[in-house]
């Protein structure tokens, strides 16, 4: 059989029975969502490696493996030709794939245990929400022979749990048992998981534990990552001006409508395109190509019901705009040295949170521009609406949520889960306070601070860490 | 497009800039590209004109800093030119001599000392000031509105759909050292009047005030400004002889008789004013030119580095790049979503001859058959931990109708299929009934989806014999 180089760093193979969601879980173990993953027995036709590679060297290699098809044979043969000794088990098995390598019925088989032959340690999938049946020992015993480490992973797909019965039976076969749901697995299940993995074999810890940090660097490399876009796109999407040019004195009301709806159509183009970045950041690349996947496409940017859920509630609205105002008026009390007794500020706190709850209508500000030049331009934006960035901010950071949150084994559609208020649950009055005051700079058209953006940034990064 | 051996310079800032607009790269590419420049690892701004050679070659169309660049190249030959001219010129009349009255060399002085001292501390304010504050100054030099009014020049359309990313410090800085060129080459042409005045001419120079100063106040100001050069010079410091001989005072037509006497010694002067331009007007004008291009050399650094995406590339180099995919695409498998139902049927027997548990111990078959209310004469488990050599001696005992209780969420495996193969050529057995059992949790009621699974495996043996038992539907 030769000598074969083993390469030192730990791989496992996710064996087991057909349809046992072997694939679902190295869609979830390797983030990668283009594996297949079907009720449809047989998807996975042949052996496929997904490495954990940094900067080109693995540091772990996952196997995904057809199902076990004719076990009870393979287990005959190798009955067949038992050795005097267990030690000489796993040549048996090496020699079946060696005889049997050409042989279509046995395809899927070889497919399996060529890894495991090859050193990758043995991680055994069973579907604990159906119930134990004898004909998984053959399986289990086939494995046994190859002599490999190994775990079994019990994972619920049904709505029953037979957890305990597996357990029972897993136990005999396996140095350990685990319970992983690759669907609704979250990132530290995934830790936890790989942290069992690094216990099937003393030389195996340190690639494991190496793996853990860099999945932790690269989750934190992401979210940060997230967070910036979700920054750029709002500041971009606040600041958005369209204008058209025009022909007659005064723009027509057909003029102004279809500005209006160029430009709601722009702002909806950004945000889609931020959708986009975010999934494309957590690798959920396949989201993009799903129609109305999100429960965010059934809920328009510009609906009252993406206001009511995403935006402030009318006393937060209220309460902002008035803030905005104060702030405005706290410049003119600035201005006179206080000998206005913070009038100012009063008059502009009154009045800021009567514009908020009149504006909760009004987003728009049309103006016609450069008529003294005689070229007349119809010009929209920015954003004049105080609720709109909350409501934009609303919508990308659950979006963003969802997706980071979501499992690389699942393909269904996003449902909104709770449709109460949801930027009062993640943003308080105080971080509202930091972002007012970037939104009020970009309603006035003006560049915020540099130091307004750094804290700007923090109060989204903490809201996005609150949802993960 | 190919650009070699980069400095950093306005080319490269704005290729760069064009070029992040088109492309960035992966963070994939992006790393593997730094570990090739382990070197420049420490220095960002070198190792982003190495990633810019590279990738230049991806800037579709015309490079926008060639554009920009023949503009400032253009109007900066022109501008140096006319300040050149307009600093000679500006020498000759300074410098005329009529015969009749002696040159003032005070004149001369405001123009190659005390403007350029003048204009270099307005800049200095310009330098270390900003926004607003720094743009009031920019104001006062002649040259922000040479340039408002030269936007209008024809070569100026080559940029009119272009605009430089620059900010407004950069563009500050650009203006400042572009003051300090011009009014080099203002002075140089100041310089090259005088010394072509002196040796073609026959200059008497003087000085004359409104003003009662001395004579002995006078030299010590003209020794002050001469303190640079006095000791390696010492003919060009004028000597209270001669200042006191070349102090005039217009009276009409009539000159000084000493100053006639001593026309000879009043040339002397000219060492003077040649030294007076070359250390205020052209050393410290050309200091404040070199710190003005230091200081906008580095301000380039600082914004090469603020452009928009080298914040994310830089990122890229320095972050390990990170790969839990993999390396191949999977070829998807068609799956066909269309049920064929037509092997389905409901149970039309009560009492069979042989019914078969596939997976089930012969106990579970017989619950199964009593929650069904199903009688068979002979019971036989199959599969499960029966030995498959043990299965084929029941598929030969076989005959008639064949019962077969499956686990409806187990997927039928080849073992399976072996099995049913078997049945269907035991020519004995007239007709297969299978039965996907559901879970006794869920009273062995099965579900649409595990049942479907079953019909399409069971279409694909394509045999007349076998059939689907669907609930009862």
């Amino acid at each position: 059989m030769g000598n074969k180089i083993i390469d030192d760093y730990p791989k496992f193979a996710v064996v087991g029975h057909p349809n046992k969601g072997k694939s679902s879980i190295v869609s979830s173990l390797a983030l990668d969502d283009s594996v297949q993953i079907g009720n449809t027995p047989g998807t996975t036709q042949v052996k496929r490696g997904f490495p954990l590679k940094v900067d080109g060297k693995i540091i772990y290699e996952l196997f995904d493996t057809p199902g076990f098809q004719r076990a009870r044979r393979i287990l005959a043969w190798l009955e067949e030709n038992r050795p005097i000794s267990a030690d000489k088990r796993a040549d048996v098995i090496r020699k079946f794939i060696y005889e049997f390598r050409d042989d279509k019925r046995f395809k899927d088989e070889i497919e399996l245990l060529e890894p495991i032959m090859d050193g990758a340690g043995i991680i055994y999938v069973v579907d604990a929400s159906k119930p134990y049946g004898p004909e998984y020992e053959i399986e289990m015993e086939i494995l046994r022979w190859a002599g490999q480490p190994s775990m079994a992973i019990l994972n619920l797909i049904g709505d029953e749990d037979y957890r305990d019965d597996w357990k029972r039976a897993l136990g005999q076969y396996f140095r350990l048992v685990r319970t992983f749901n690759p669907l609704k697995a979250k990132f530290n299940d995934h830790i936890e998981l790989l942290e069992s993995m690094a216990q099937l074999k003393e030389e195996w810890t340190k690639s494991i534990k190496t793996a853990i940090k860099i999945l932790q660097d690269l989750q934190q490399q992401k979210i940060e990552k997230s967070v910036d876009a979700i920054v750029k796109g709002t500041i971009k999407t606040l600041s958005y001006v369209h204008s058209k040019r025009i022909k007659s004195k005064k723009a027509t009301k057909e003029e102004e409508k279809s500005l209006k709806e160029r430009y709601k159509k722009e702002l909806i183009r950004y945000e889609k395109s931020l959708e986009k970045e975010i999934a494309d950041i957590w690798n959920h690349r396949t989201i993009n190509k799903i129609d109305n996947l999100s429960a965010l496409d059934n809920i328009a940017l510009f609906s009252k019901e993406s206001a009511s859920i995403f935006g402030l509630s009318q006393k937060e609205l209220i309460v902002t705009g008035a803030s905005a105002g104060a702030i405005g008026g706290l410049g003119v009390d600035l201005a006179f040295g206080g000998g206005t007794f913070l009038l100012g500020s009063i008059i502009g706190g009154v009045v800021g949170g009567i514009g908020a709850m009149k504006g909760f209508e009004n987003l728009y500000e049309v103006k016609l521009l450069g008529q003294k030049f005689g070229k007349r331009e119809l010009s929209i934006g920015p954003m004049k609406n105080i609720n709109f960035p909350y409501i934009f901010l609303g919508r990308i950071l659950y979006h963003a949520s969802i997706i980071a949150n979501r499992s690389h084994a699942a393909r269904d559609t996003i449902e909104l889960e709770d449709k109460s208020s949801y930027i009062g649950k993640i943003i308080d009055a105080n971080m509202r306070k930091k972002l007012e005051e970037v939104h009020e700079k970009l309603r006035e058209g003006k560049s915020p601070k540099e130091e307004s953006m750094v804290k700007y940034r923090e109060v989204i990064l903490d809201a996005f860490i609150k949802l993960l | 497009m190919q650009l070699k051996n980069q400095k950093l310079s306005i080319k490269s800032y704005l290729d760069l800039s064009q070029l992040l607009k088109e492309y960035r790269g992966s963070h994939e590419e992006n790393r593997s590209f730094a570990l090739k420049h382990k070197k420049l690892q420490k220095a960002p701004t070198k190792l982003l004109l190495k990633w810019l050679e590279r990738h230049s070659f991806k800037i579709r169309g015309e490079l926008n800093s060639k554009k920009y660049l023949e503009y400032l190249s253009s109007f900066d030959s022109i501008m140096g030119i006319l300040f050149f001219i307009m600093g000679f010129f500006v020498g000759l009349g300074l410098l005329s001599y009529n015969g009749q009255a002696p040159v003032n060399i005070i004149y001369y002085l405001l123009i190659a000392m005390v403007l350029p001292i003048f204009s270099m501390s307005v800049s200095l304010f310009t330098m270390f000031s900003h926004g607003r504050v720094a743009n009031f100054f920019t104001m006062l030099f002649p040259l922000h509105w040479i340039e408002k009014i030269l936007i209008h020049i024809p070569f100026r359309k080559k940029i009119e759909n272009f605009k430089p990313p620059f900010s407004f410090e950069f563009s500050k800085w650009m203006f400042i050292e572009r003051i300090h060129l011009f009014s080099l080459l203002f002075s140089i042409g100041l310089l090259l009047s005088l010394v072509l005045m002196v040796v073609a001419t026959d200059i008497a120079f003087g000085w004359s005030t409104t003003l009662q100063i001395s004579a002995d106040s006078f030299h010590s100001f003209i020794s002050s400004i001469a303190i640079l050069w006095r000791d390696m010079f010492p003919s060009a410091v004028p000597s209270l002889e001669l200042v006191e001989l070349s102090h005039y005072f217009r009276l009409g037509e009539k000159l000084d008789i000493s100053m006639v006497h001593n026309a000879d010694k009043l040339g002397a002067w000219w060492k003077f004013l040649a030294m007076t331009t070359v250390i205020y007007a052209i050393g410290l004008r050309f200091i404040f030119l070199i710190f003005s291009k230091d200081m906008l050399q580095k301000q380039l650094e600082r914004e090469f580095l603020l452009l928009d995406g080298v914040k994310g590339i830089l990122r890229e180099f320095h972050t390990p790049f990170v790969s839990t995919q993999a390396p191949k695409a999977e070829k998807h498998l068609k799956i066909e979503e269309k049920k064929e139902k037509k092997t389905t049927i409901t149970i039309d027997e009560k009492l069979y001859e042989s019914i078969l548990g596939w997976n089930f111990s012969a106990d579970e078959i017989a619950l199964a058959n009593d929650s069904r209310g199903i009688k068979a004469l002979t019971i036989w488990a199959v599969g499960g931990s029966n030995t498959y050599a043990q299965d084929l001696q029941i598929i030969k005992n076989m005959s008639g109708i064949v019962f077969l209780y499956v686990k409806s969420w187990e997927p039928p495996t080849m073992d399976f299929i072996d099995l049913l193969e078997m049945l269907i050529e035991n020519k004995k057995v007239k007709k297969i009934q299978i039965y996907p059992l559901g879970t006794i949790g869920k009273h062995y009621k099965n579900n649409d989806s595990d049942v479907d699974v079953w019909i399409k495996k069971i279409d694909s043996v394509k045999s007349d014999k076998v059939w689907i038992v669907y609930n009862g539907k």
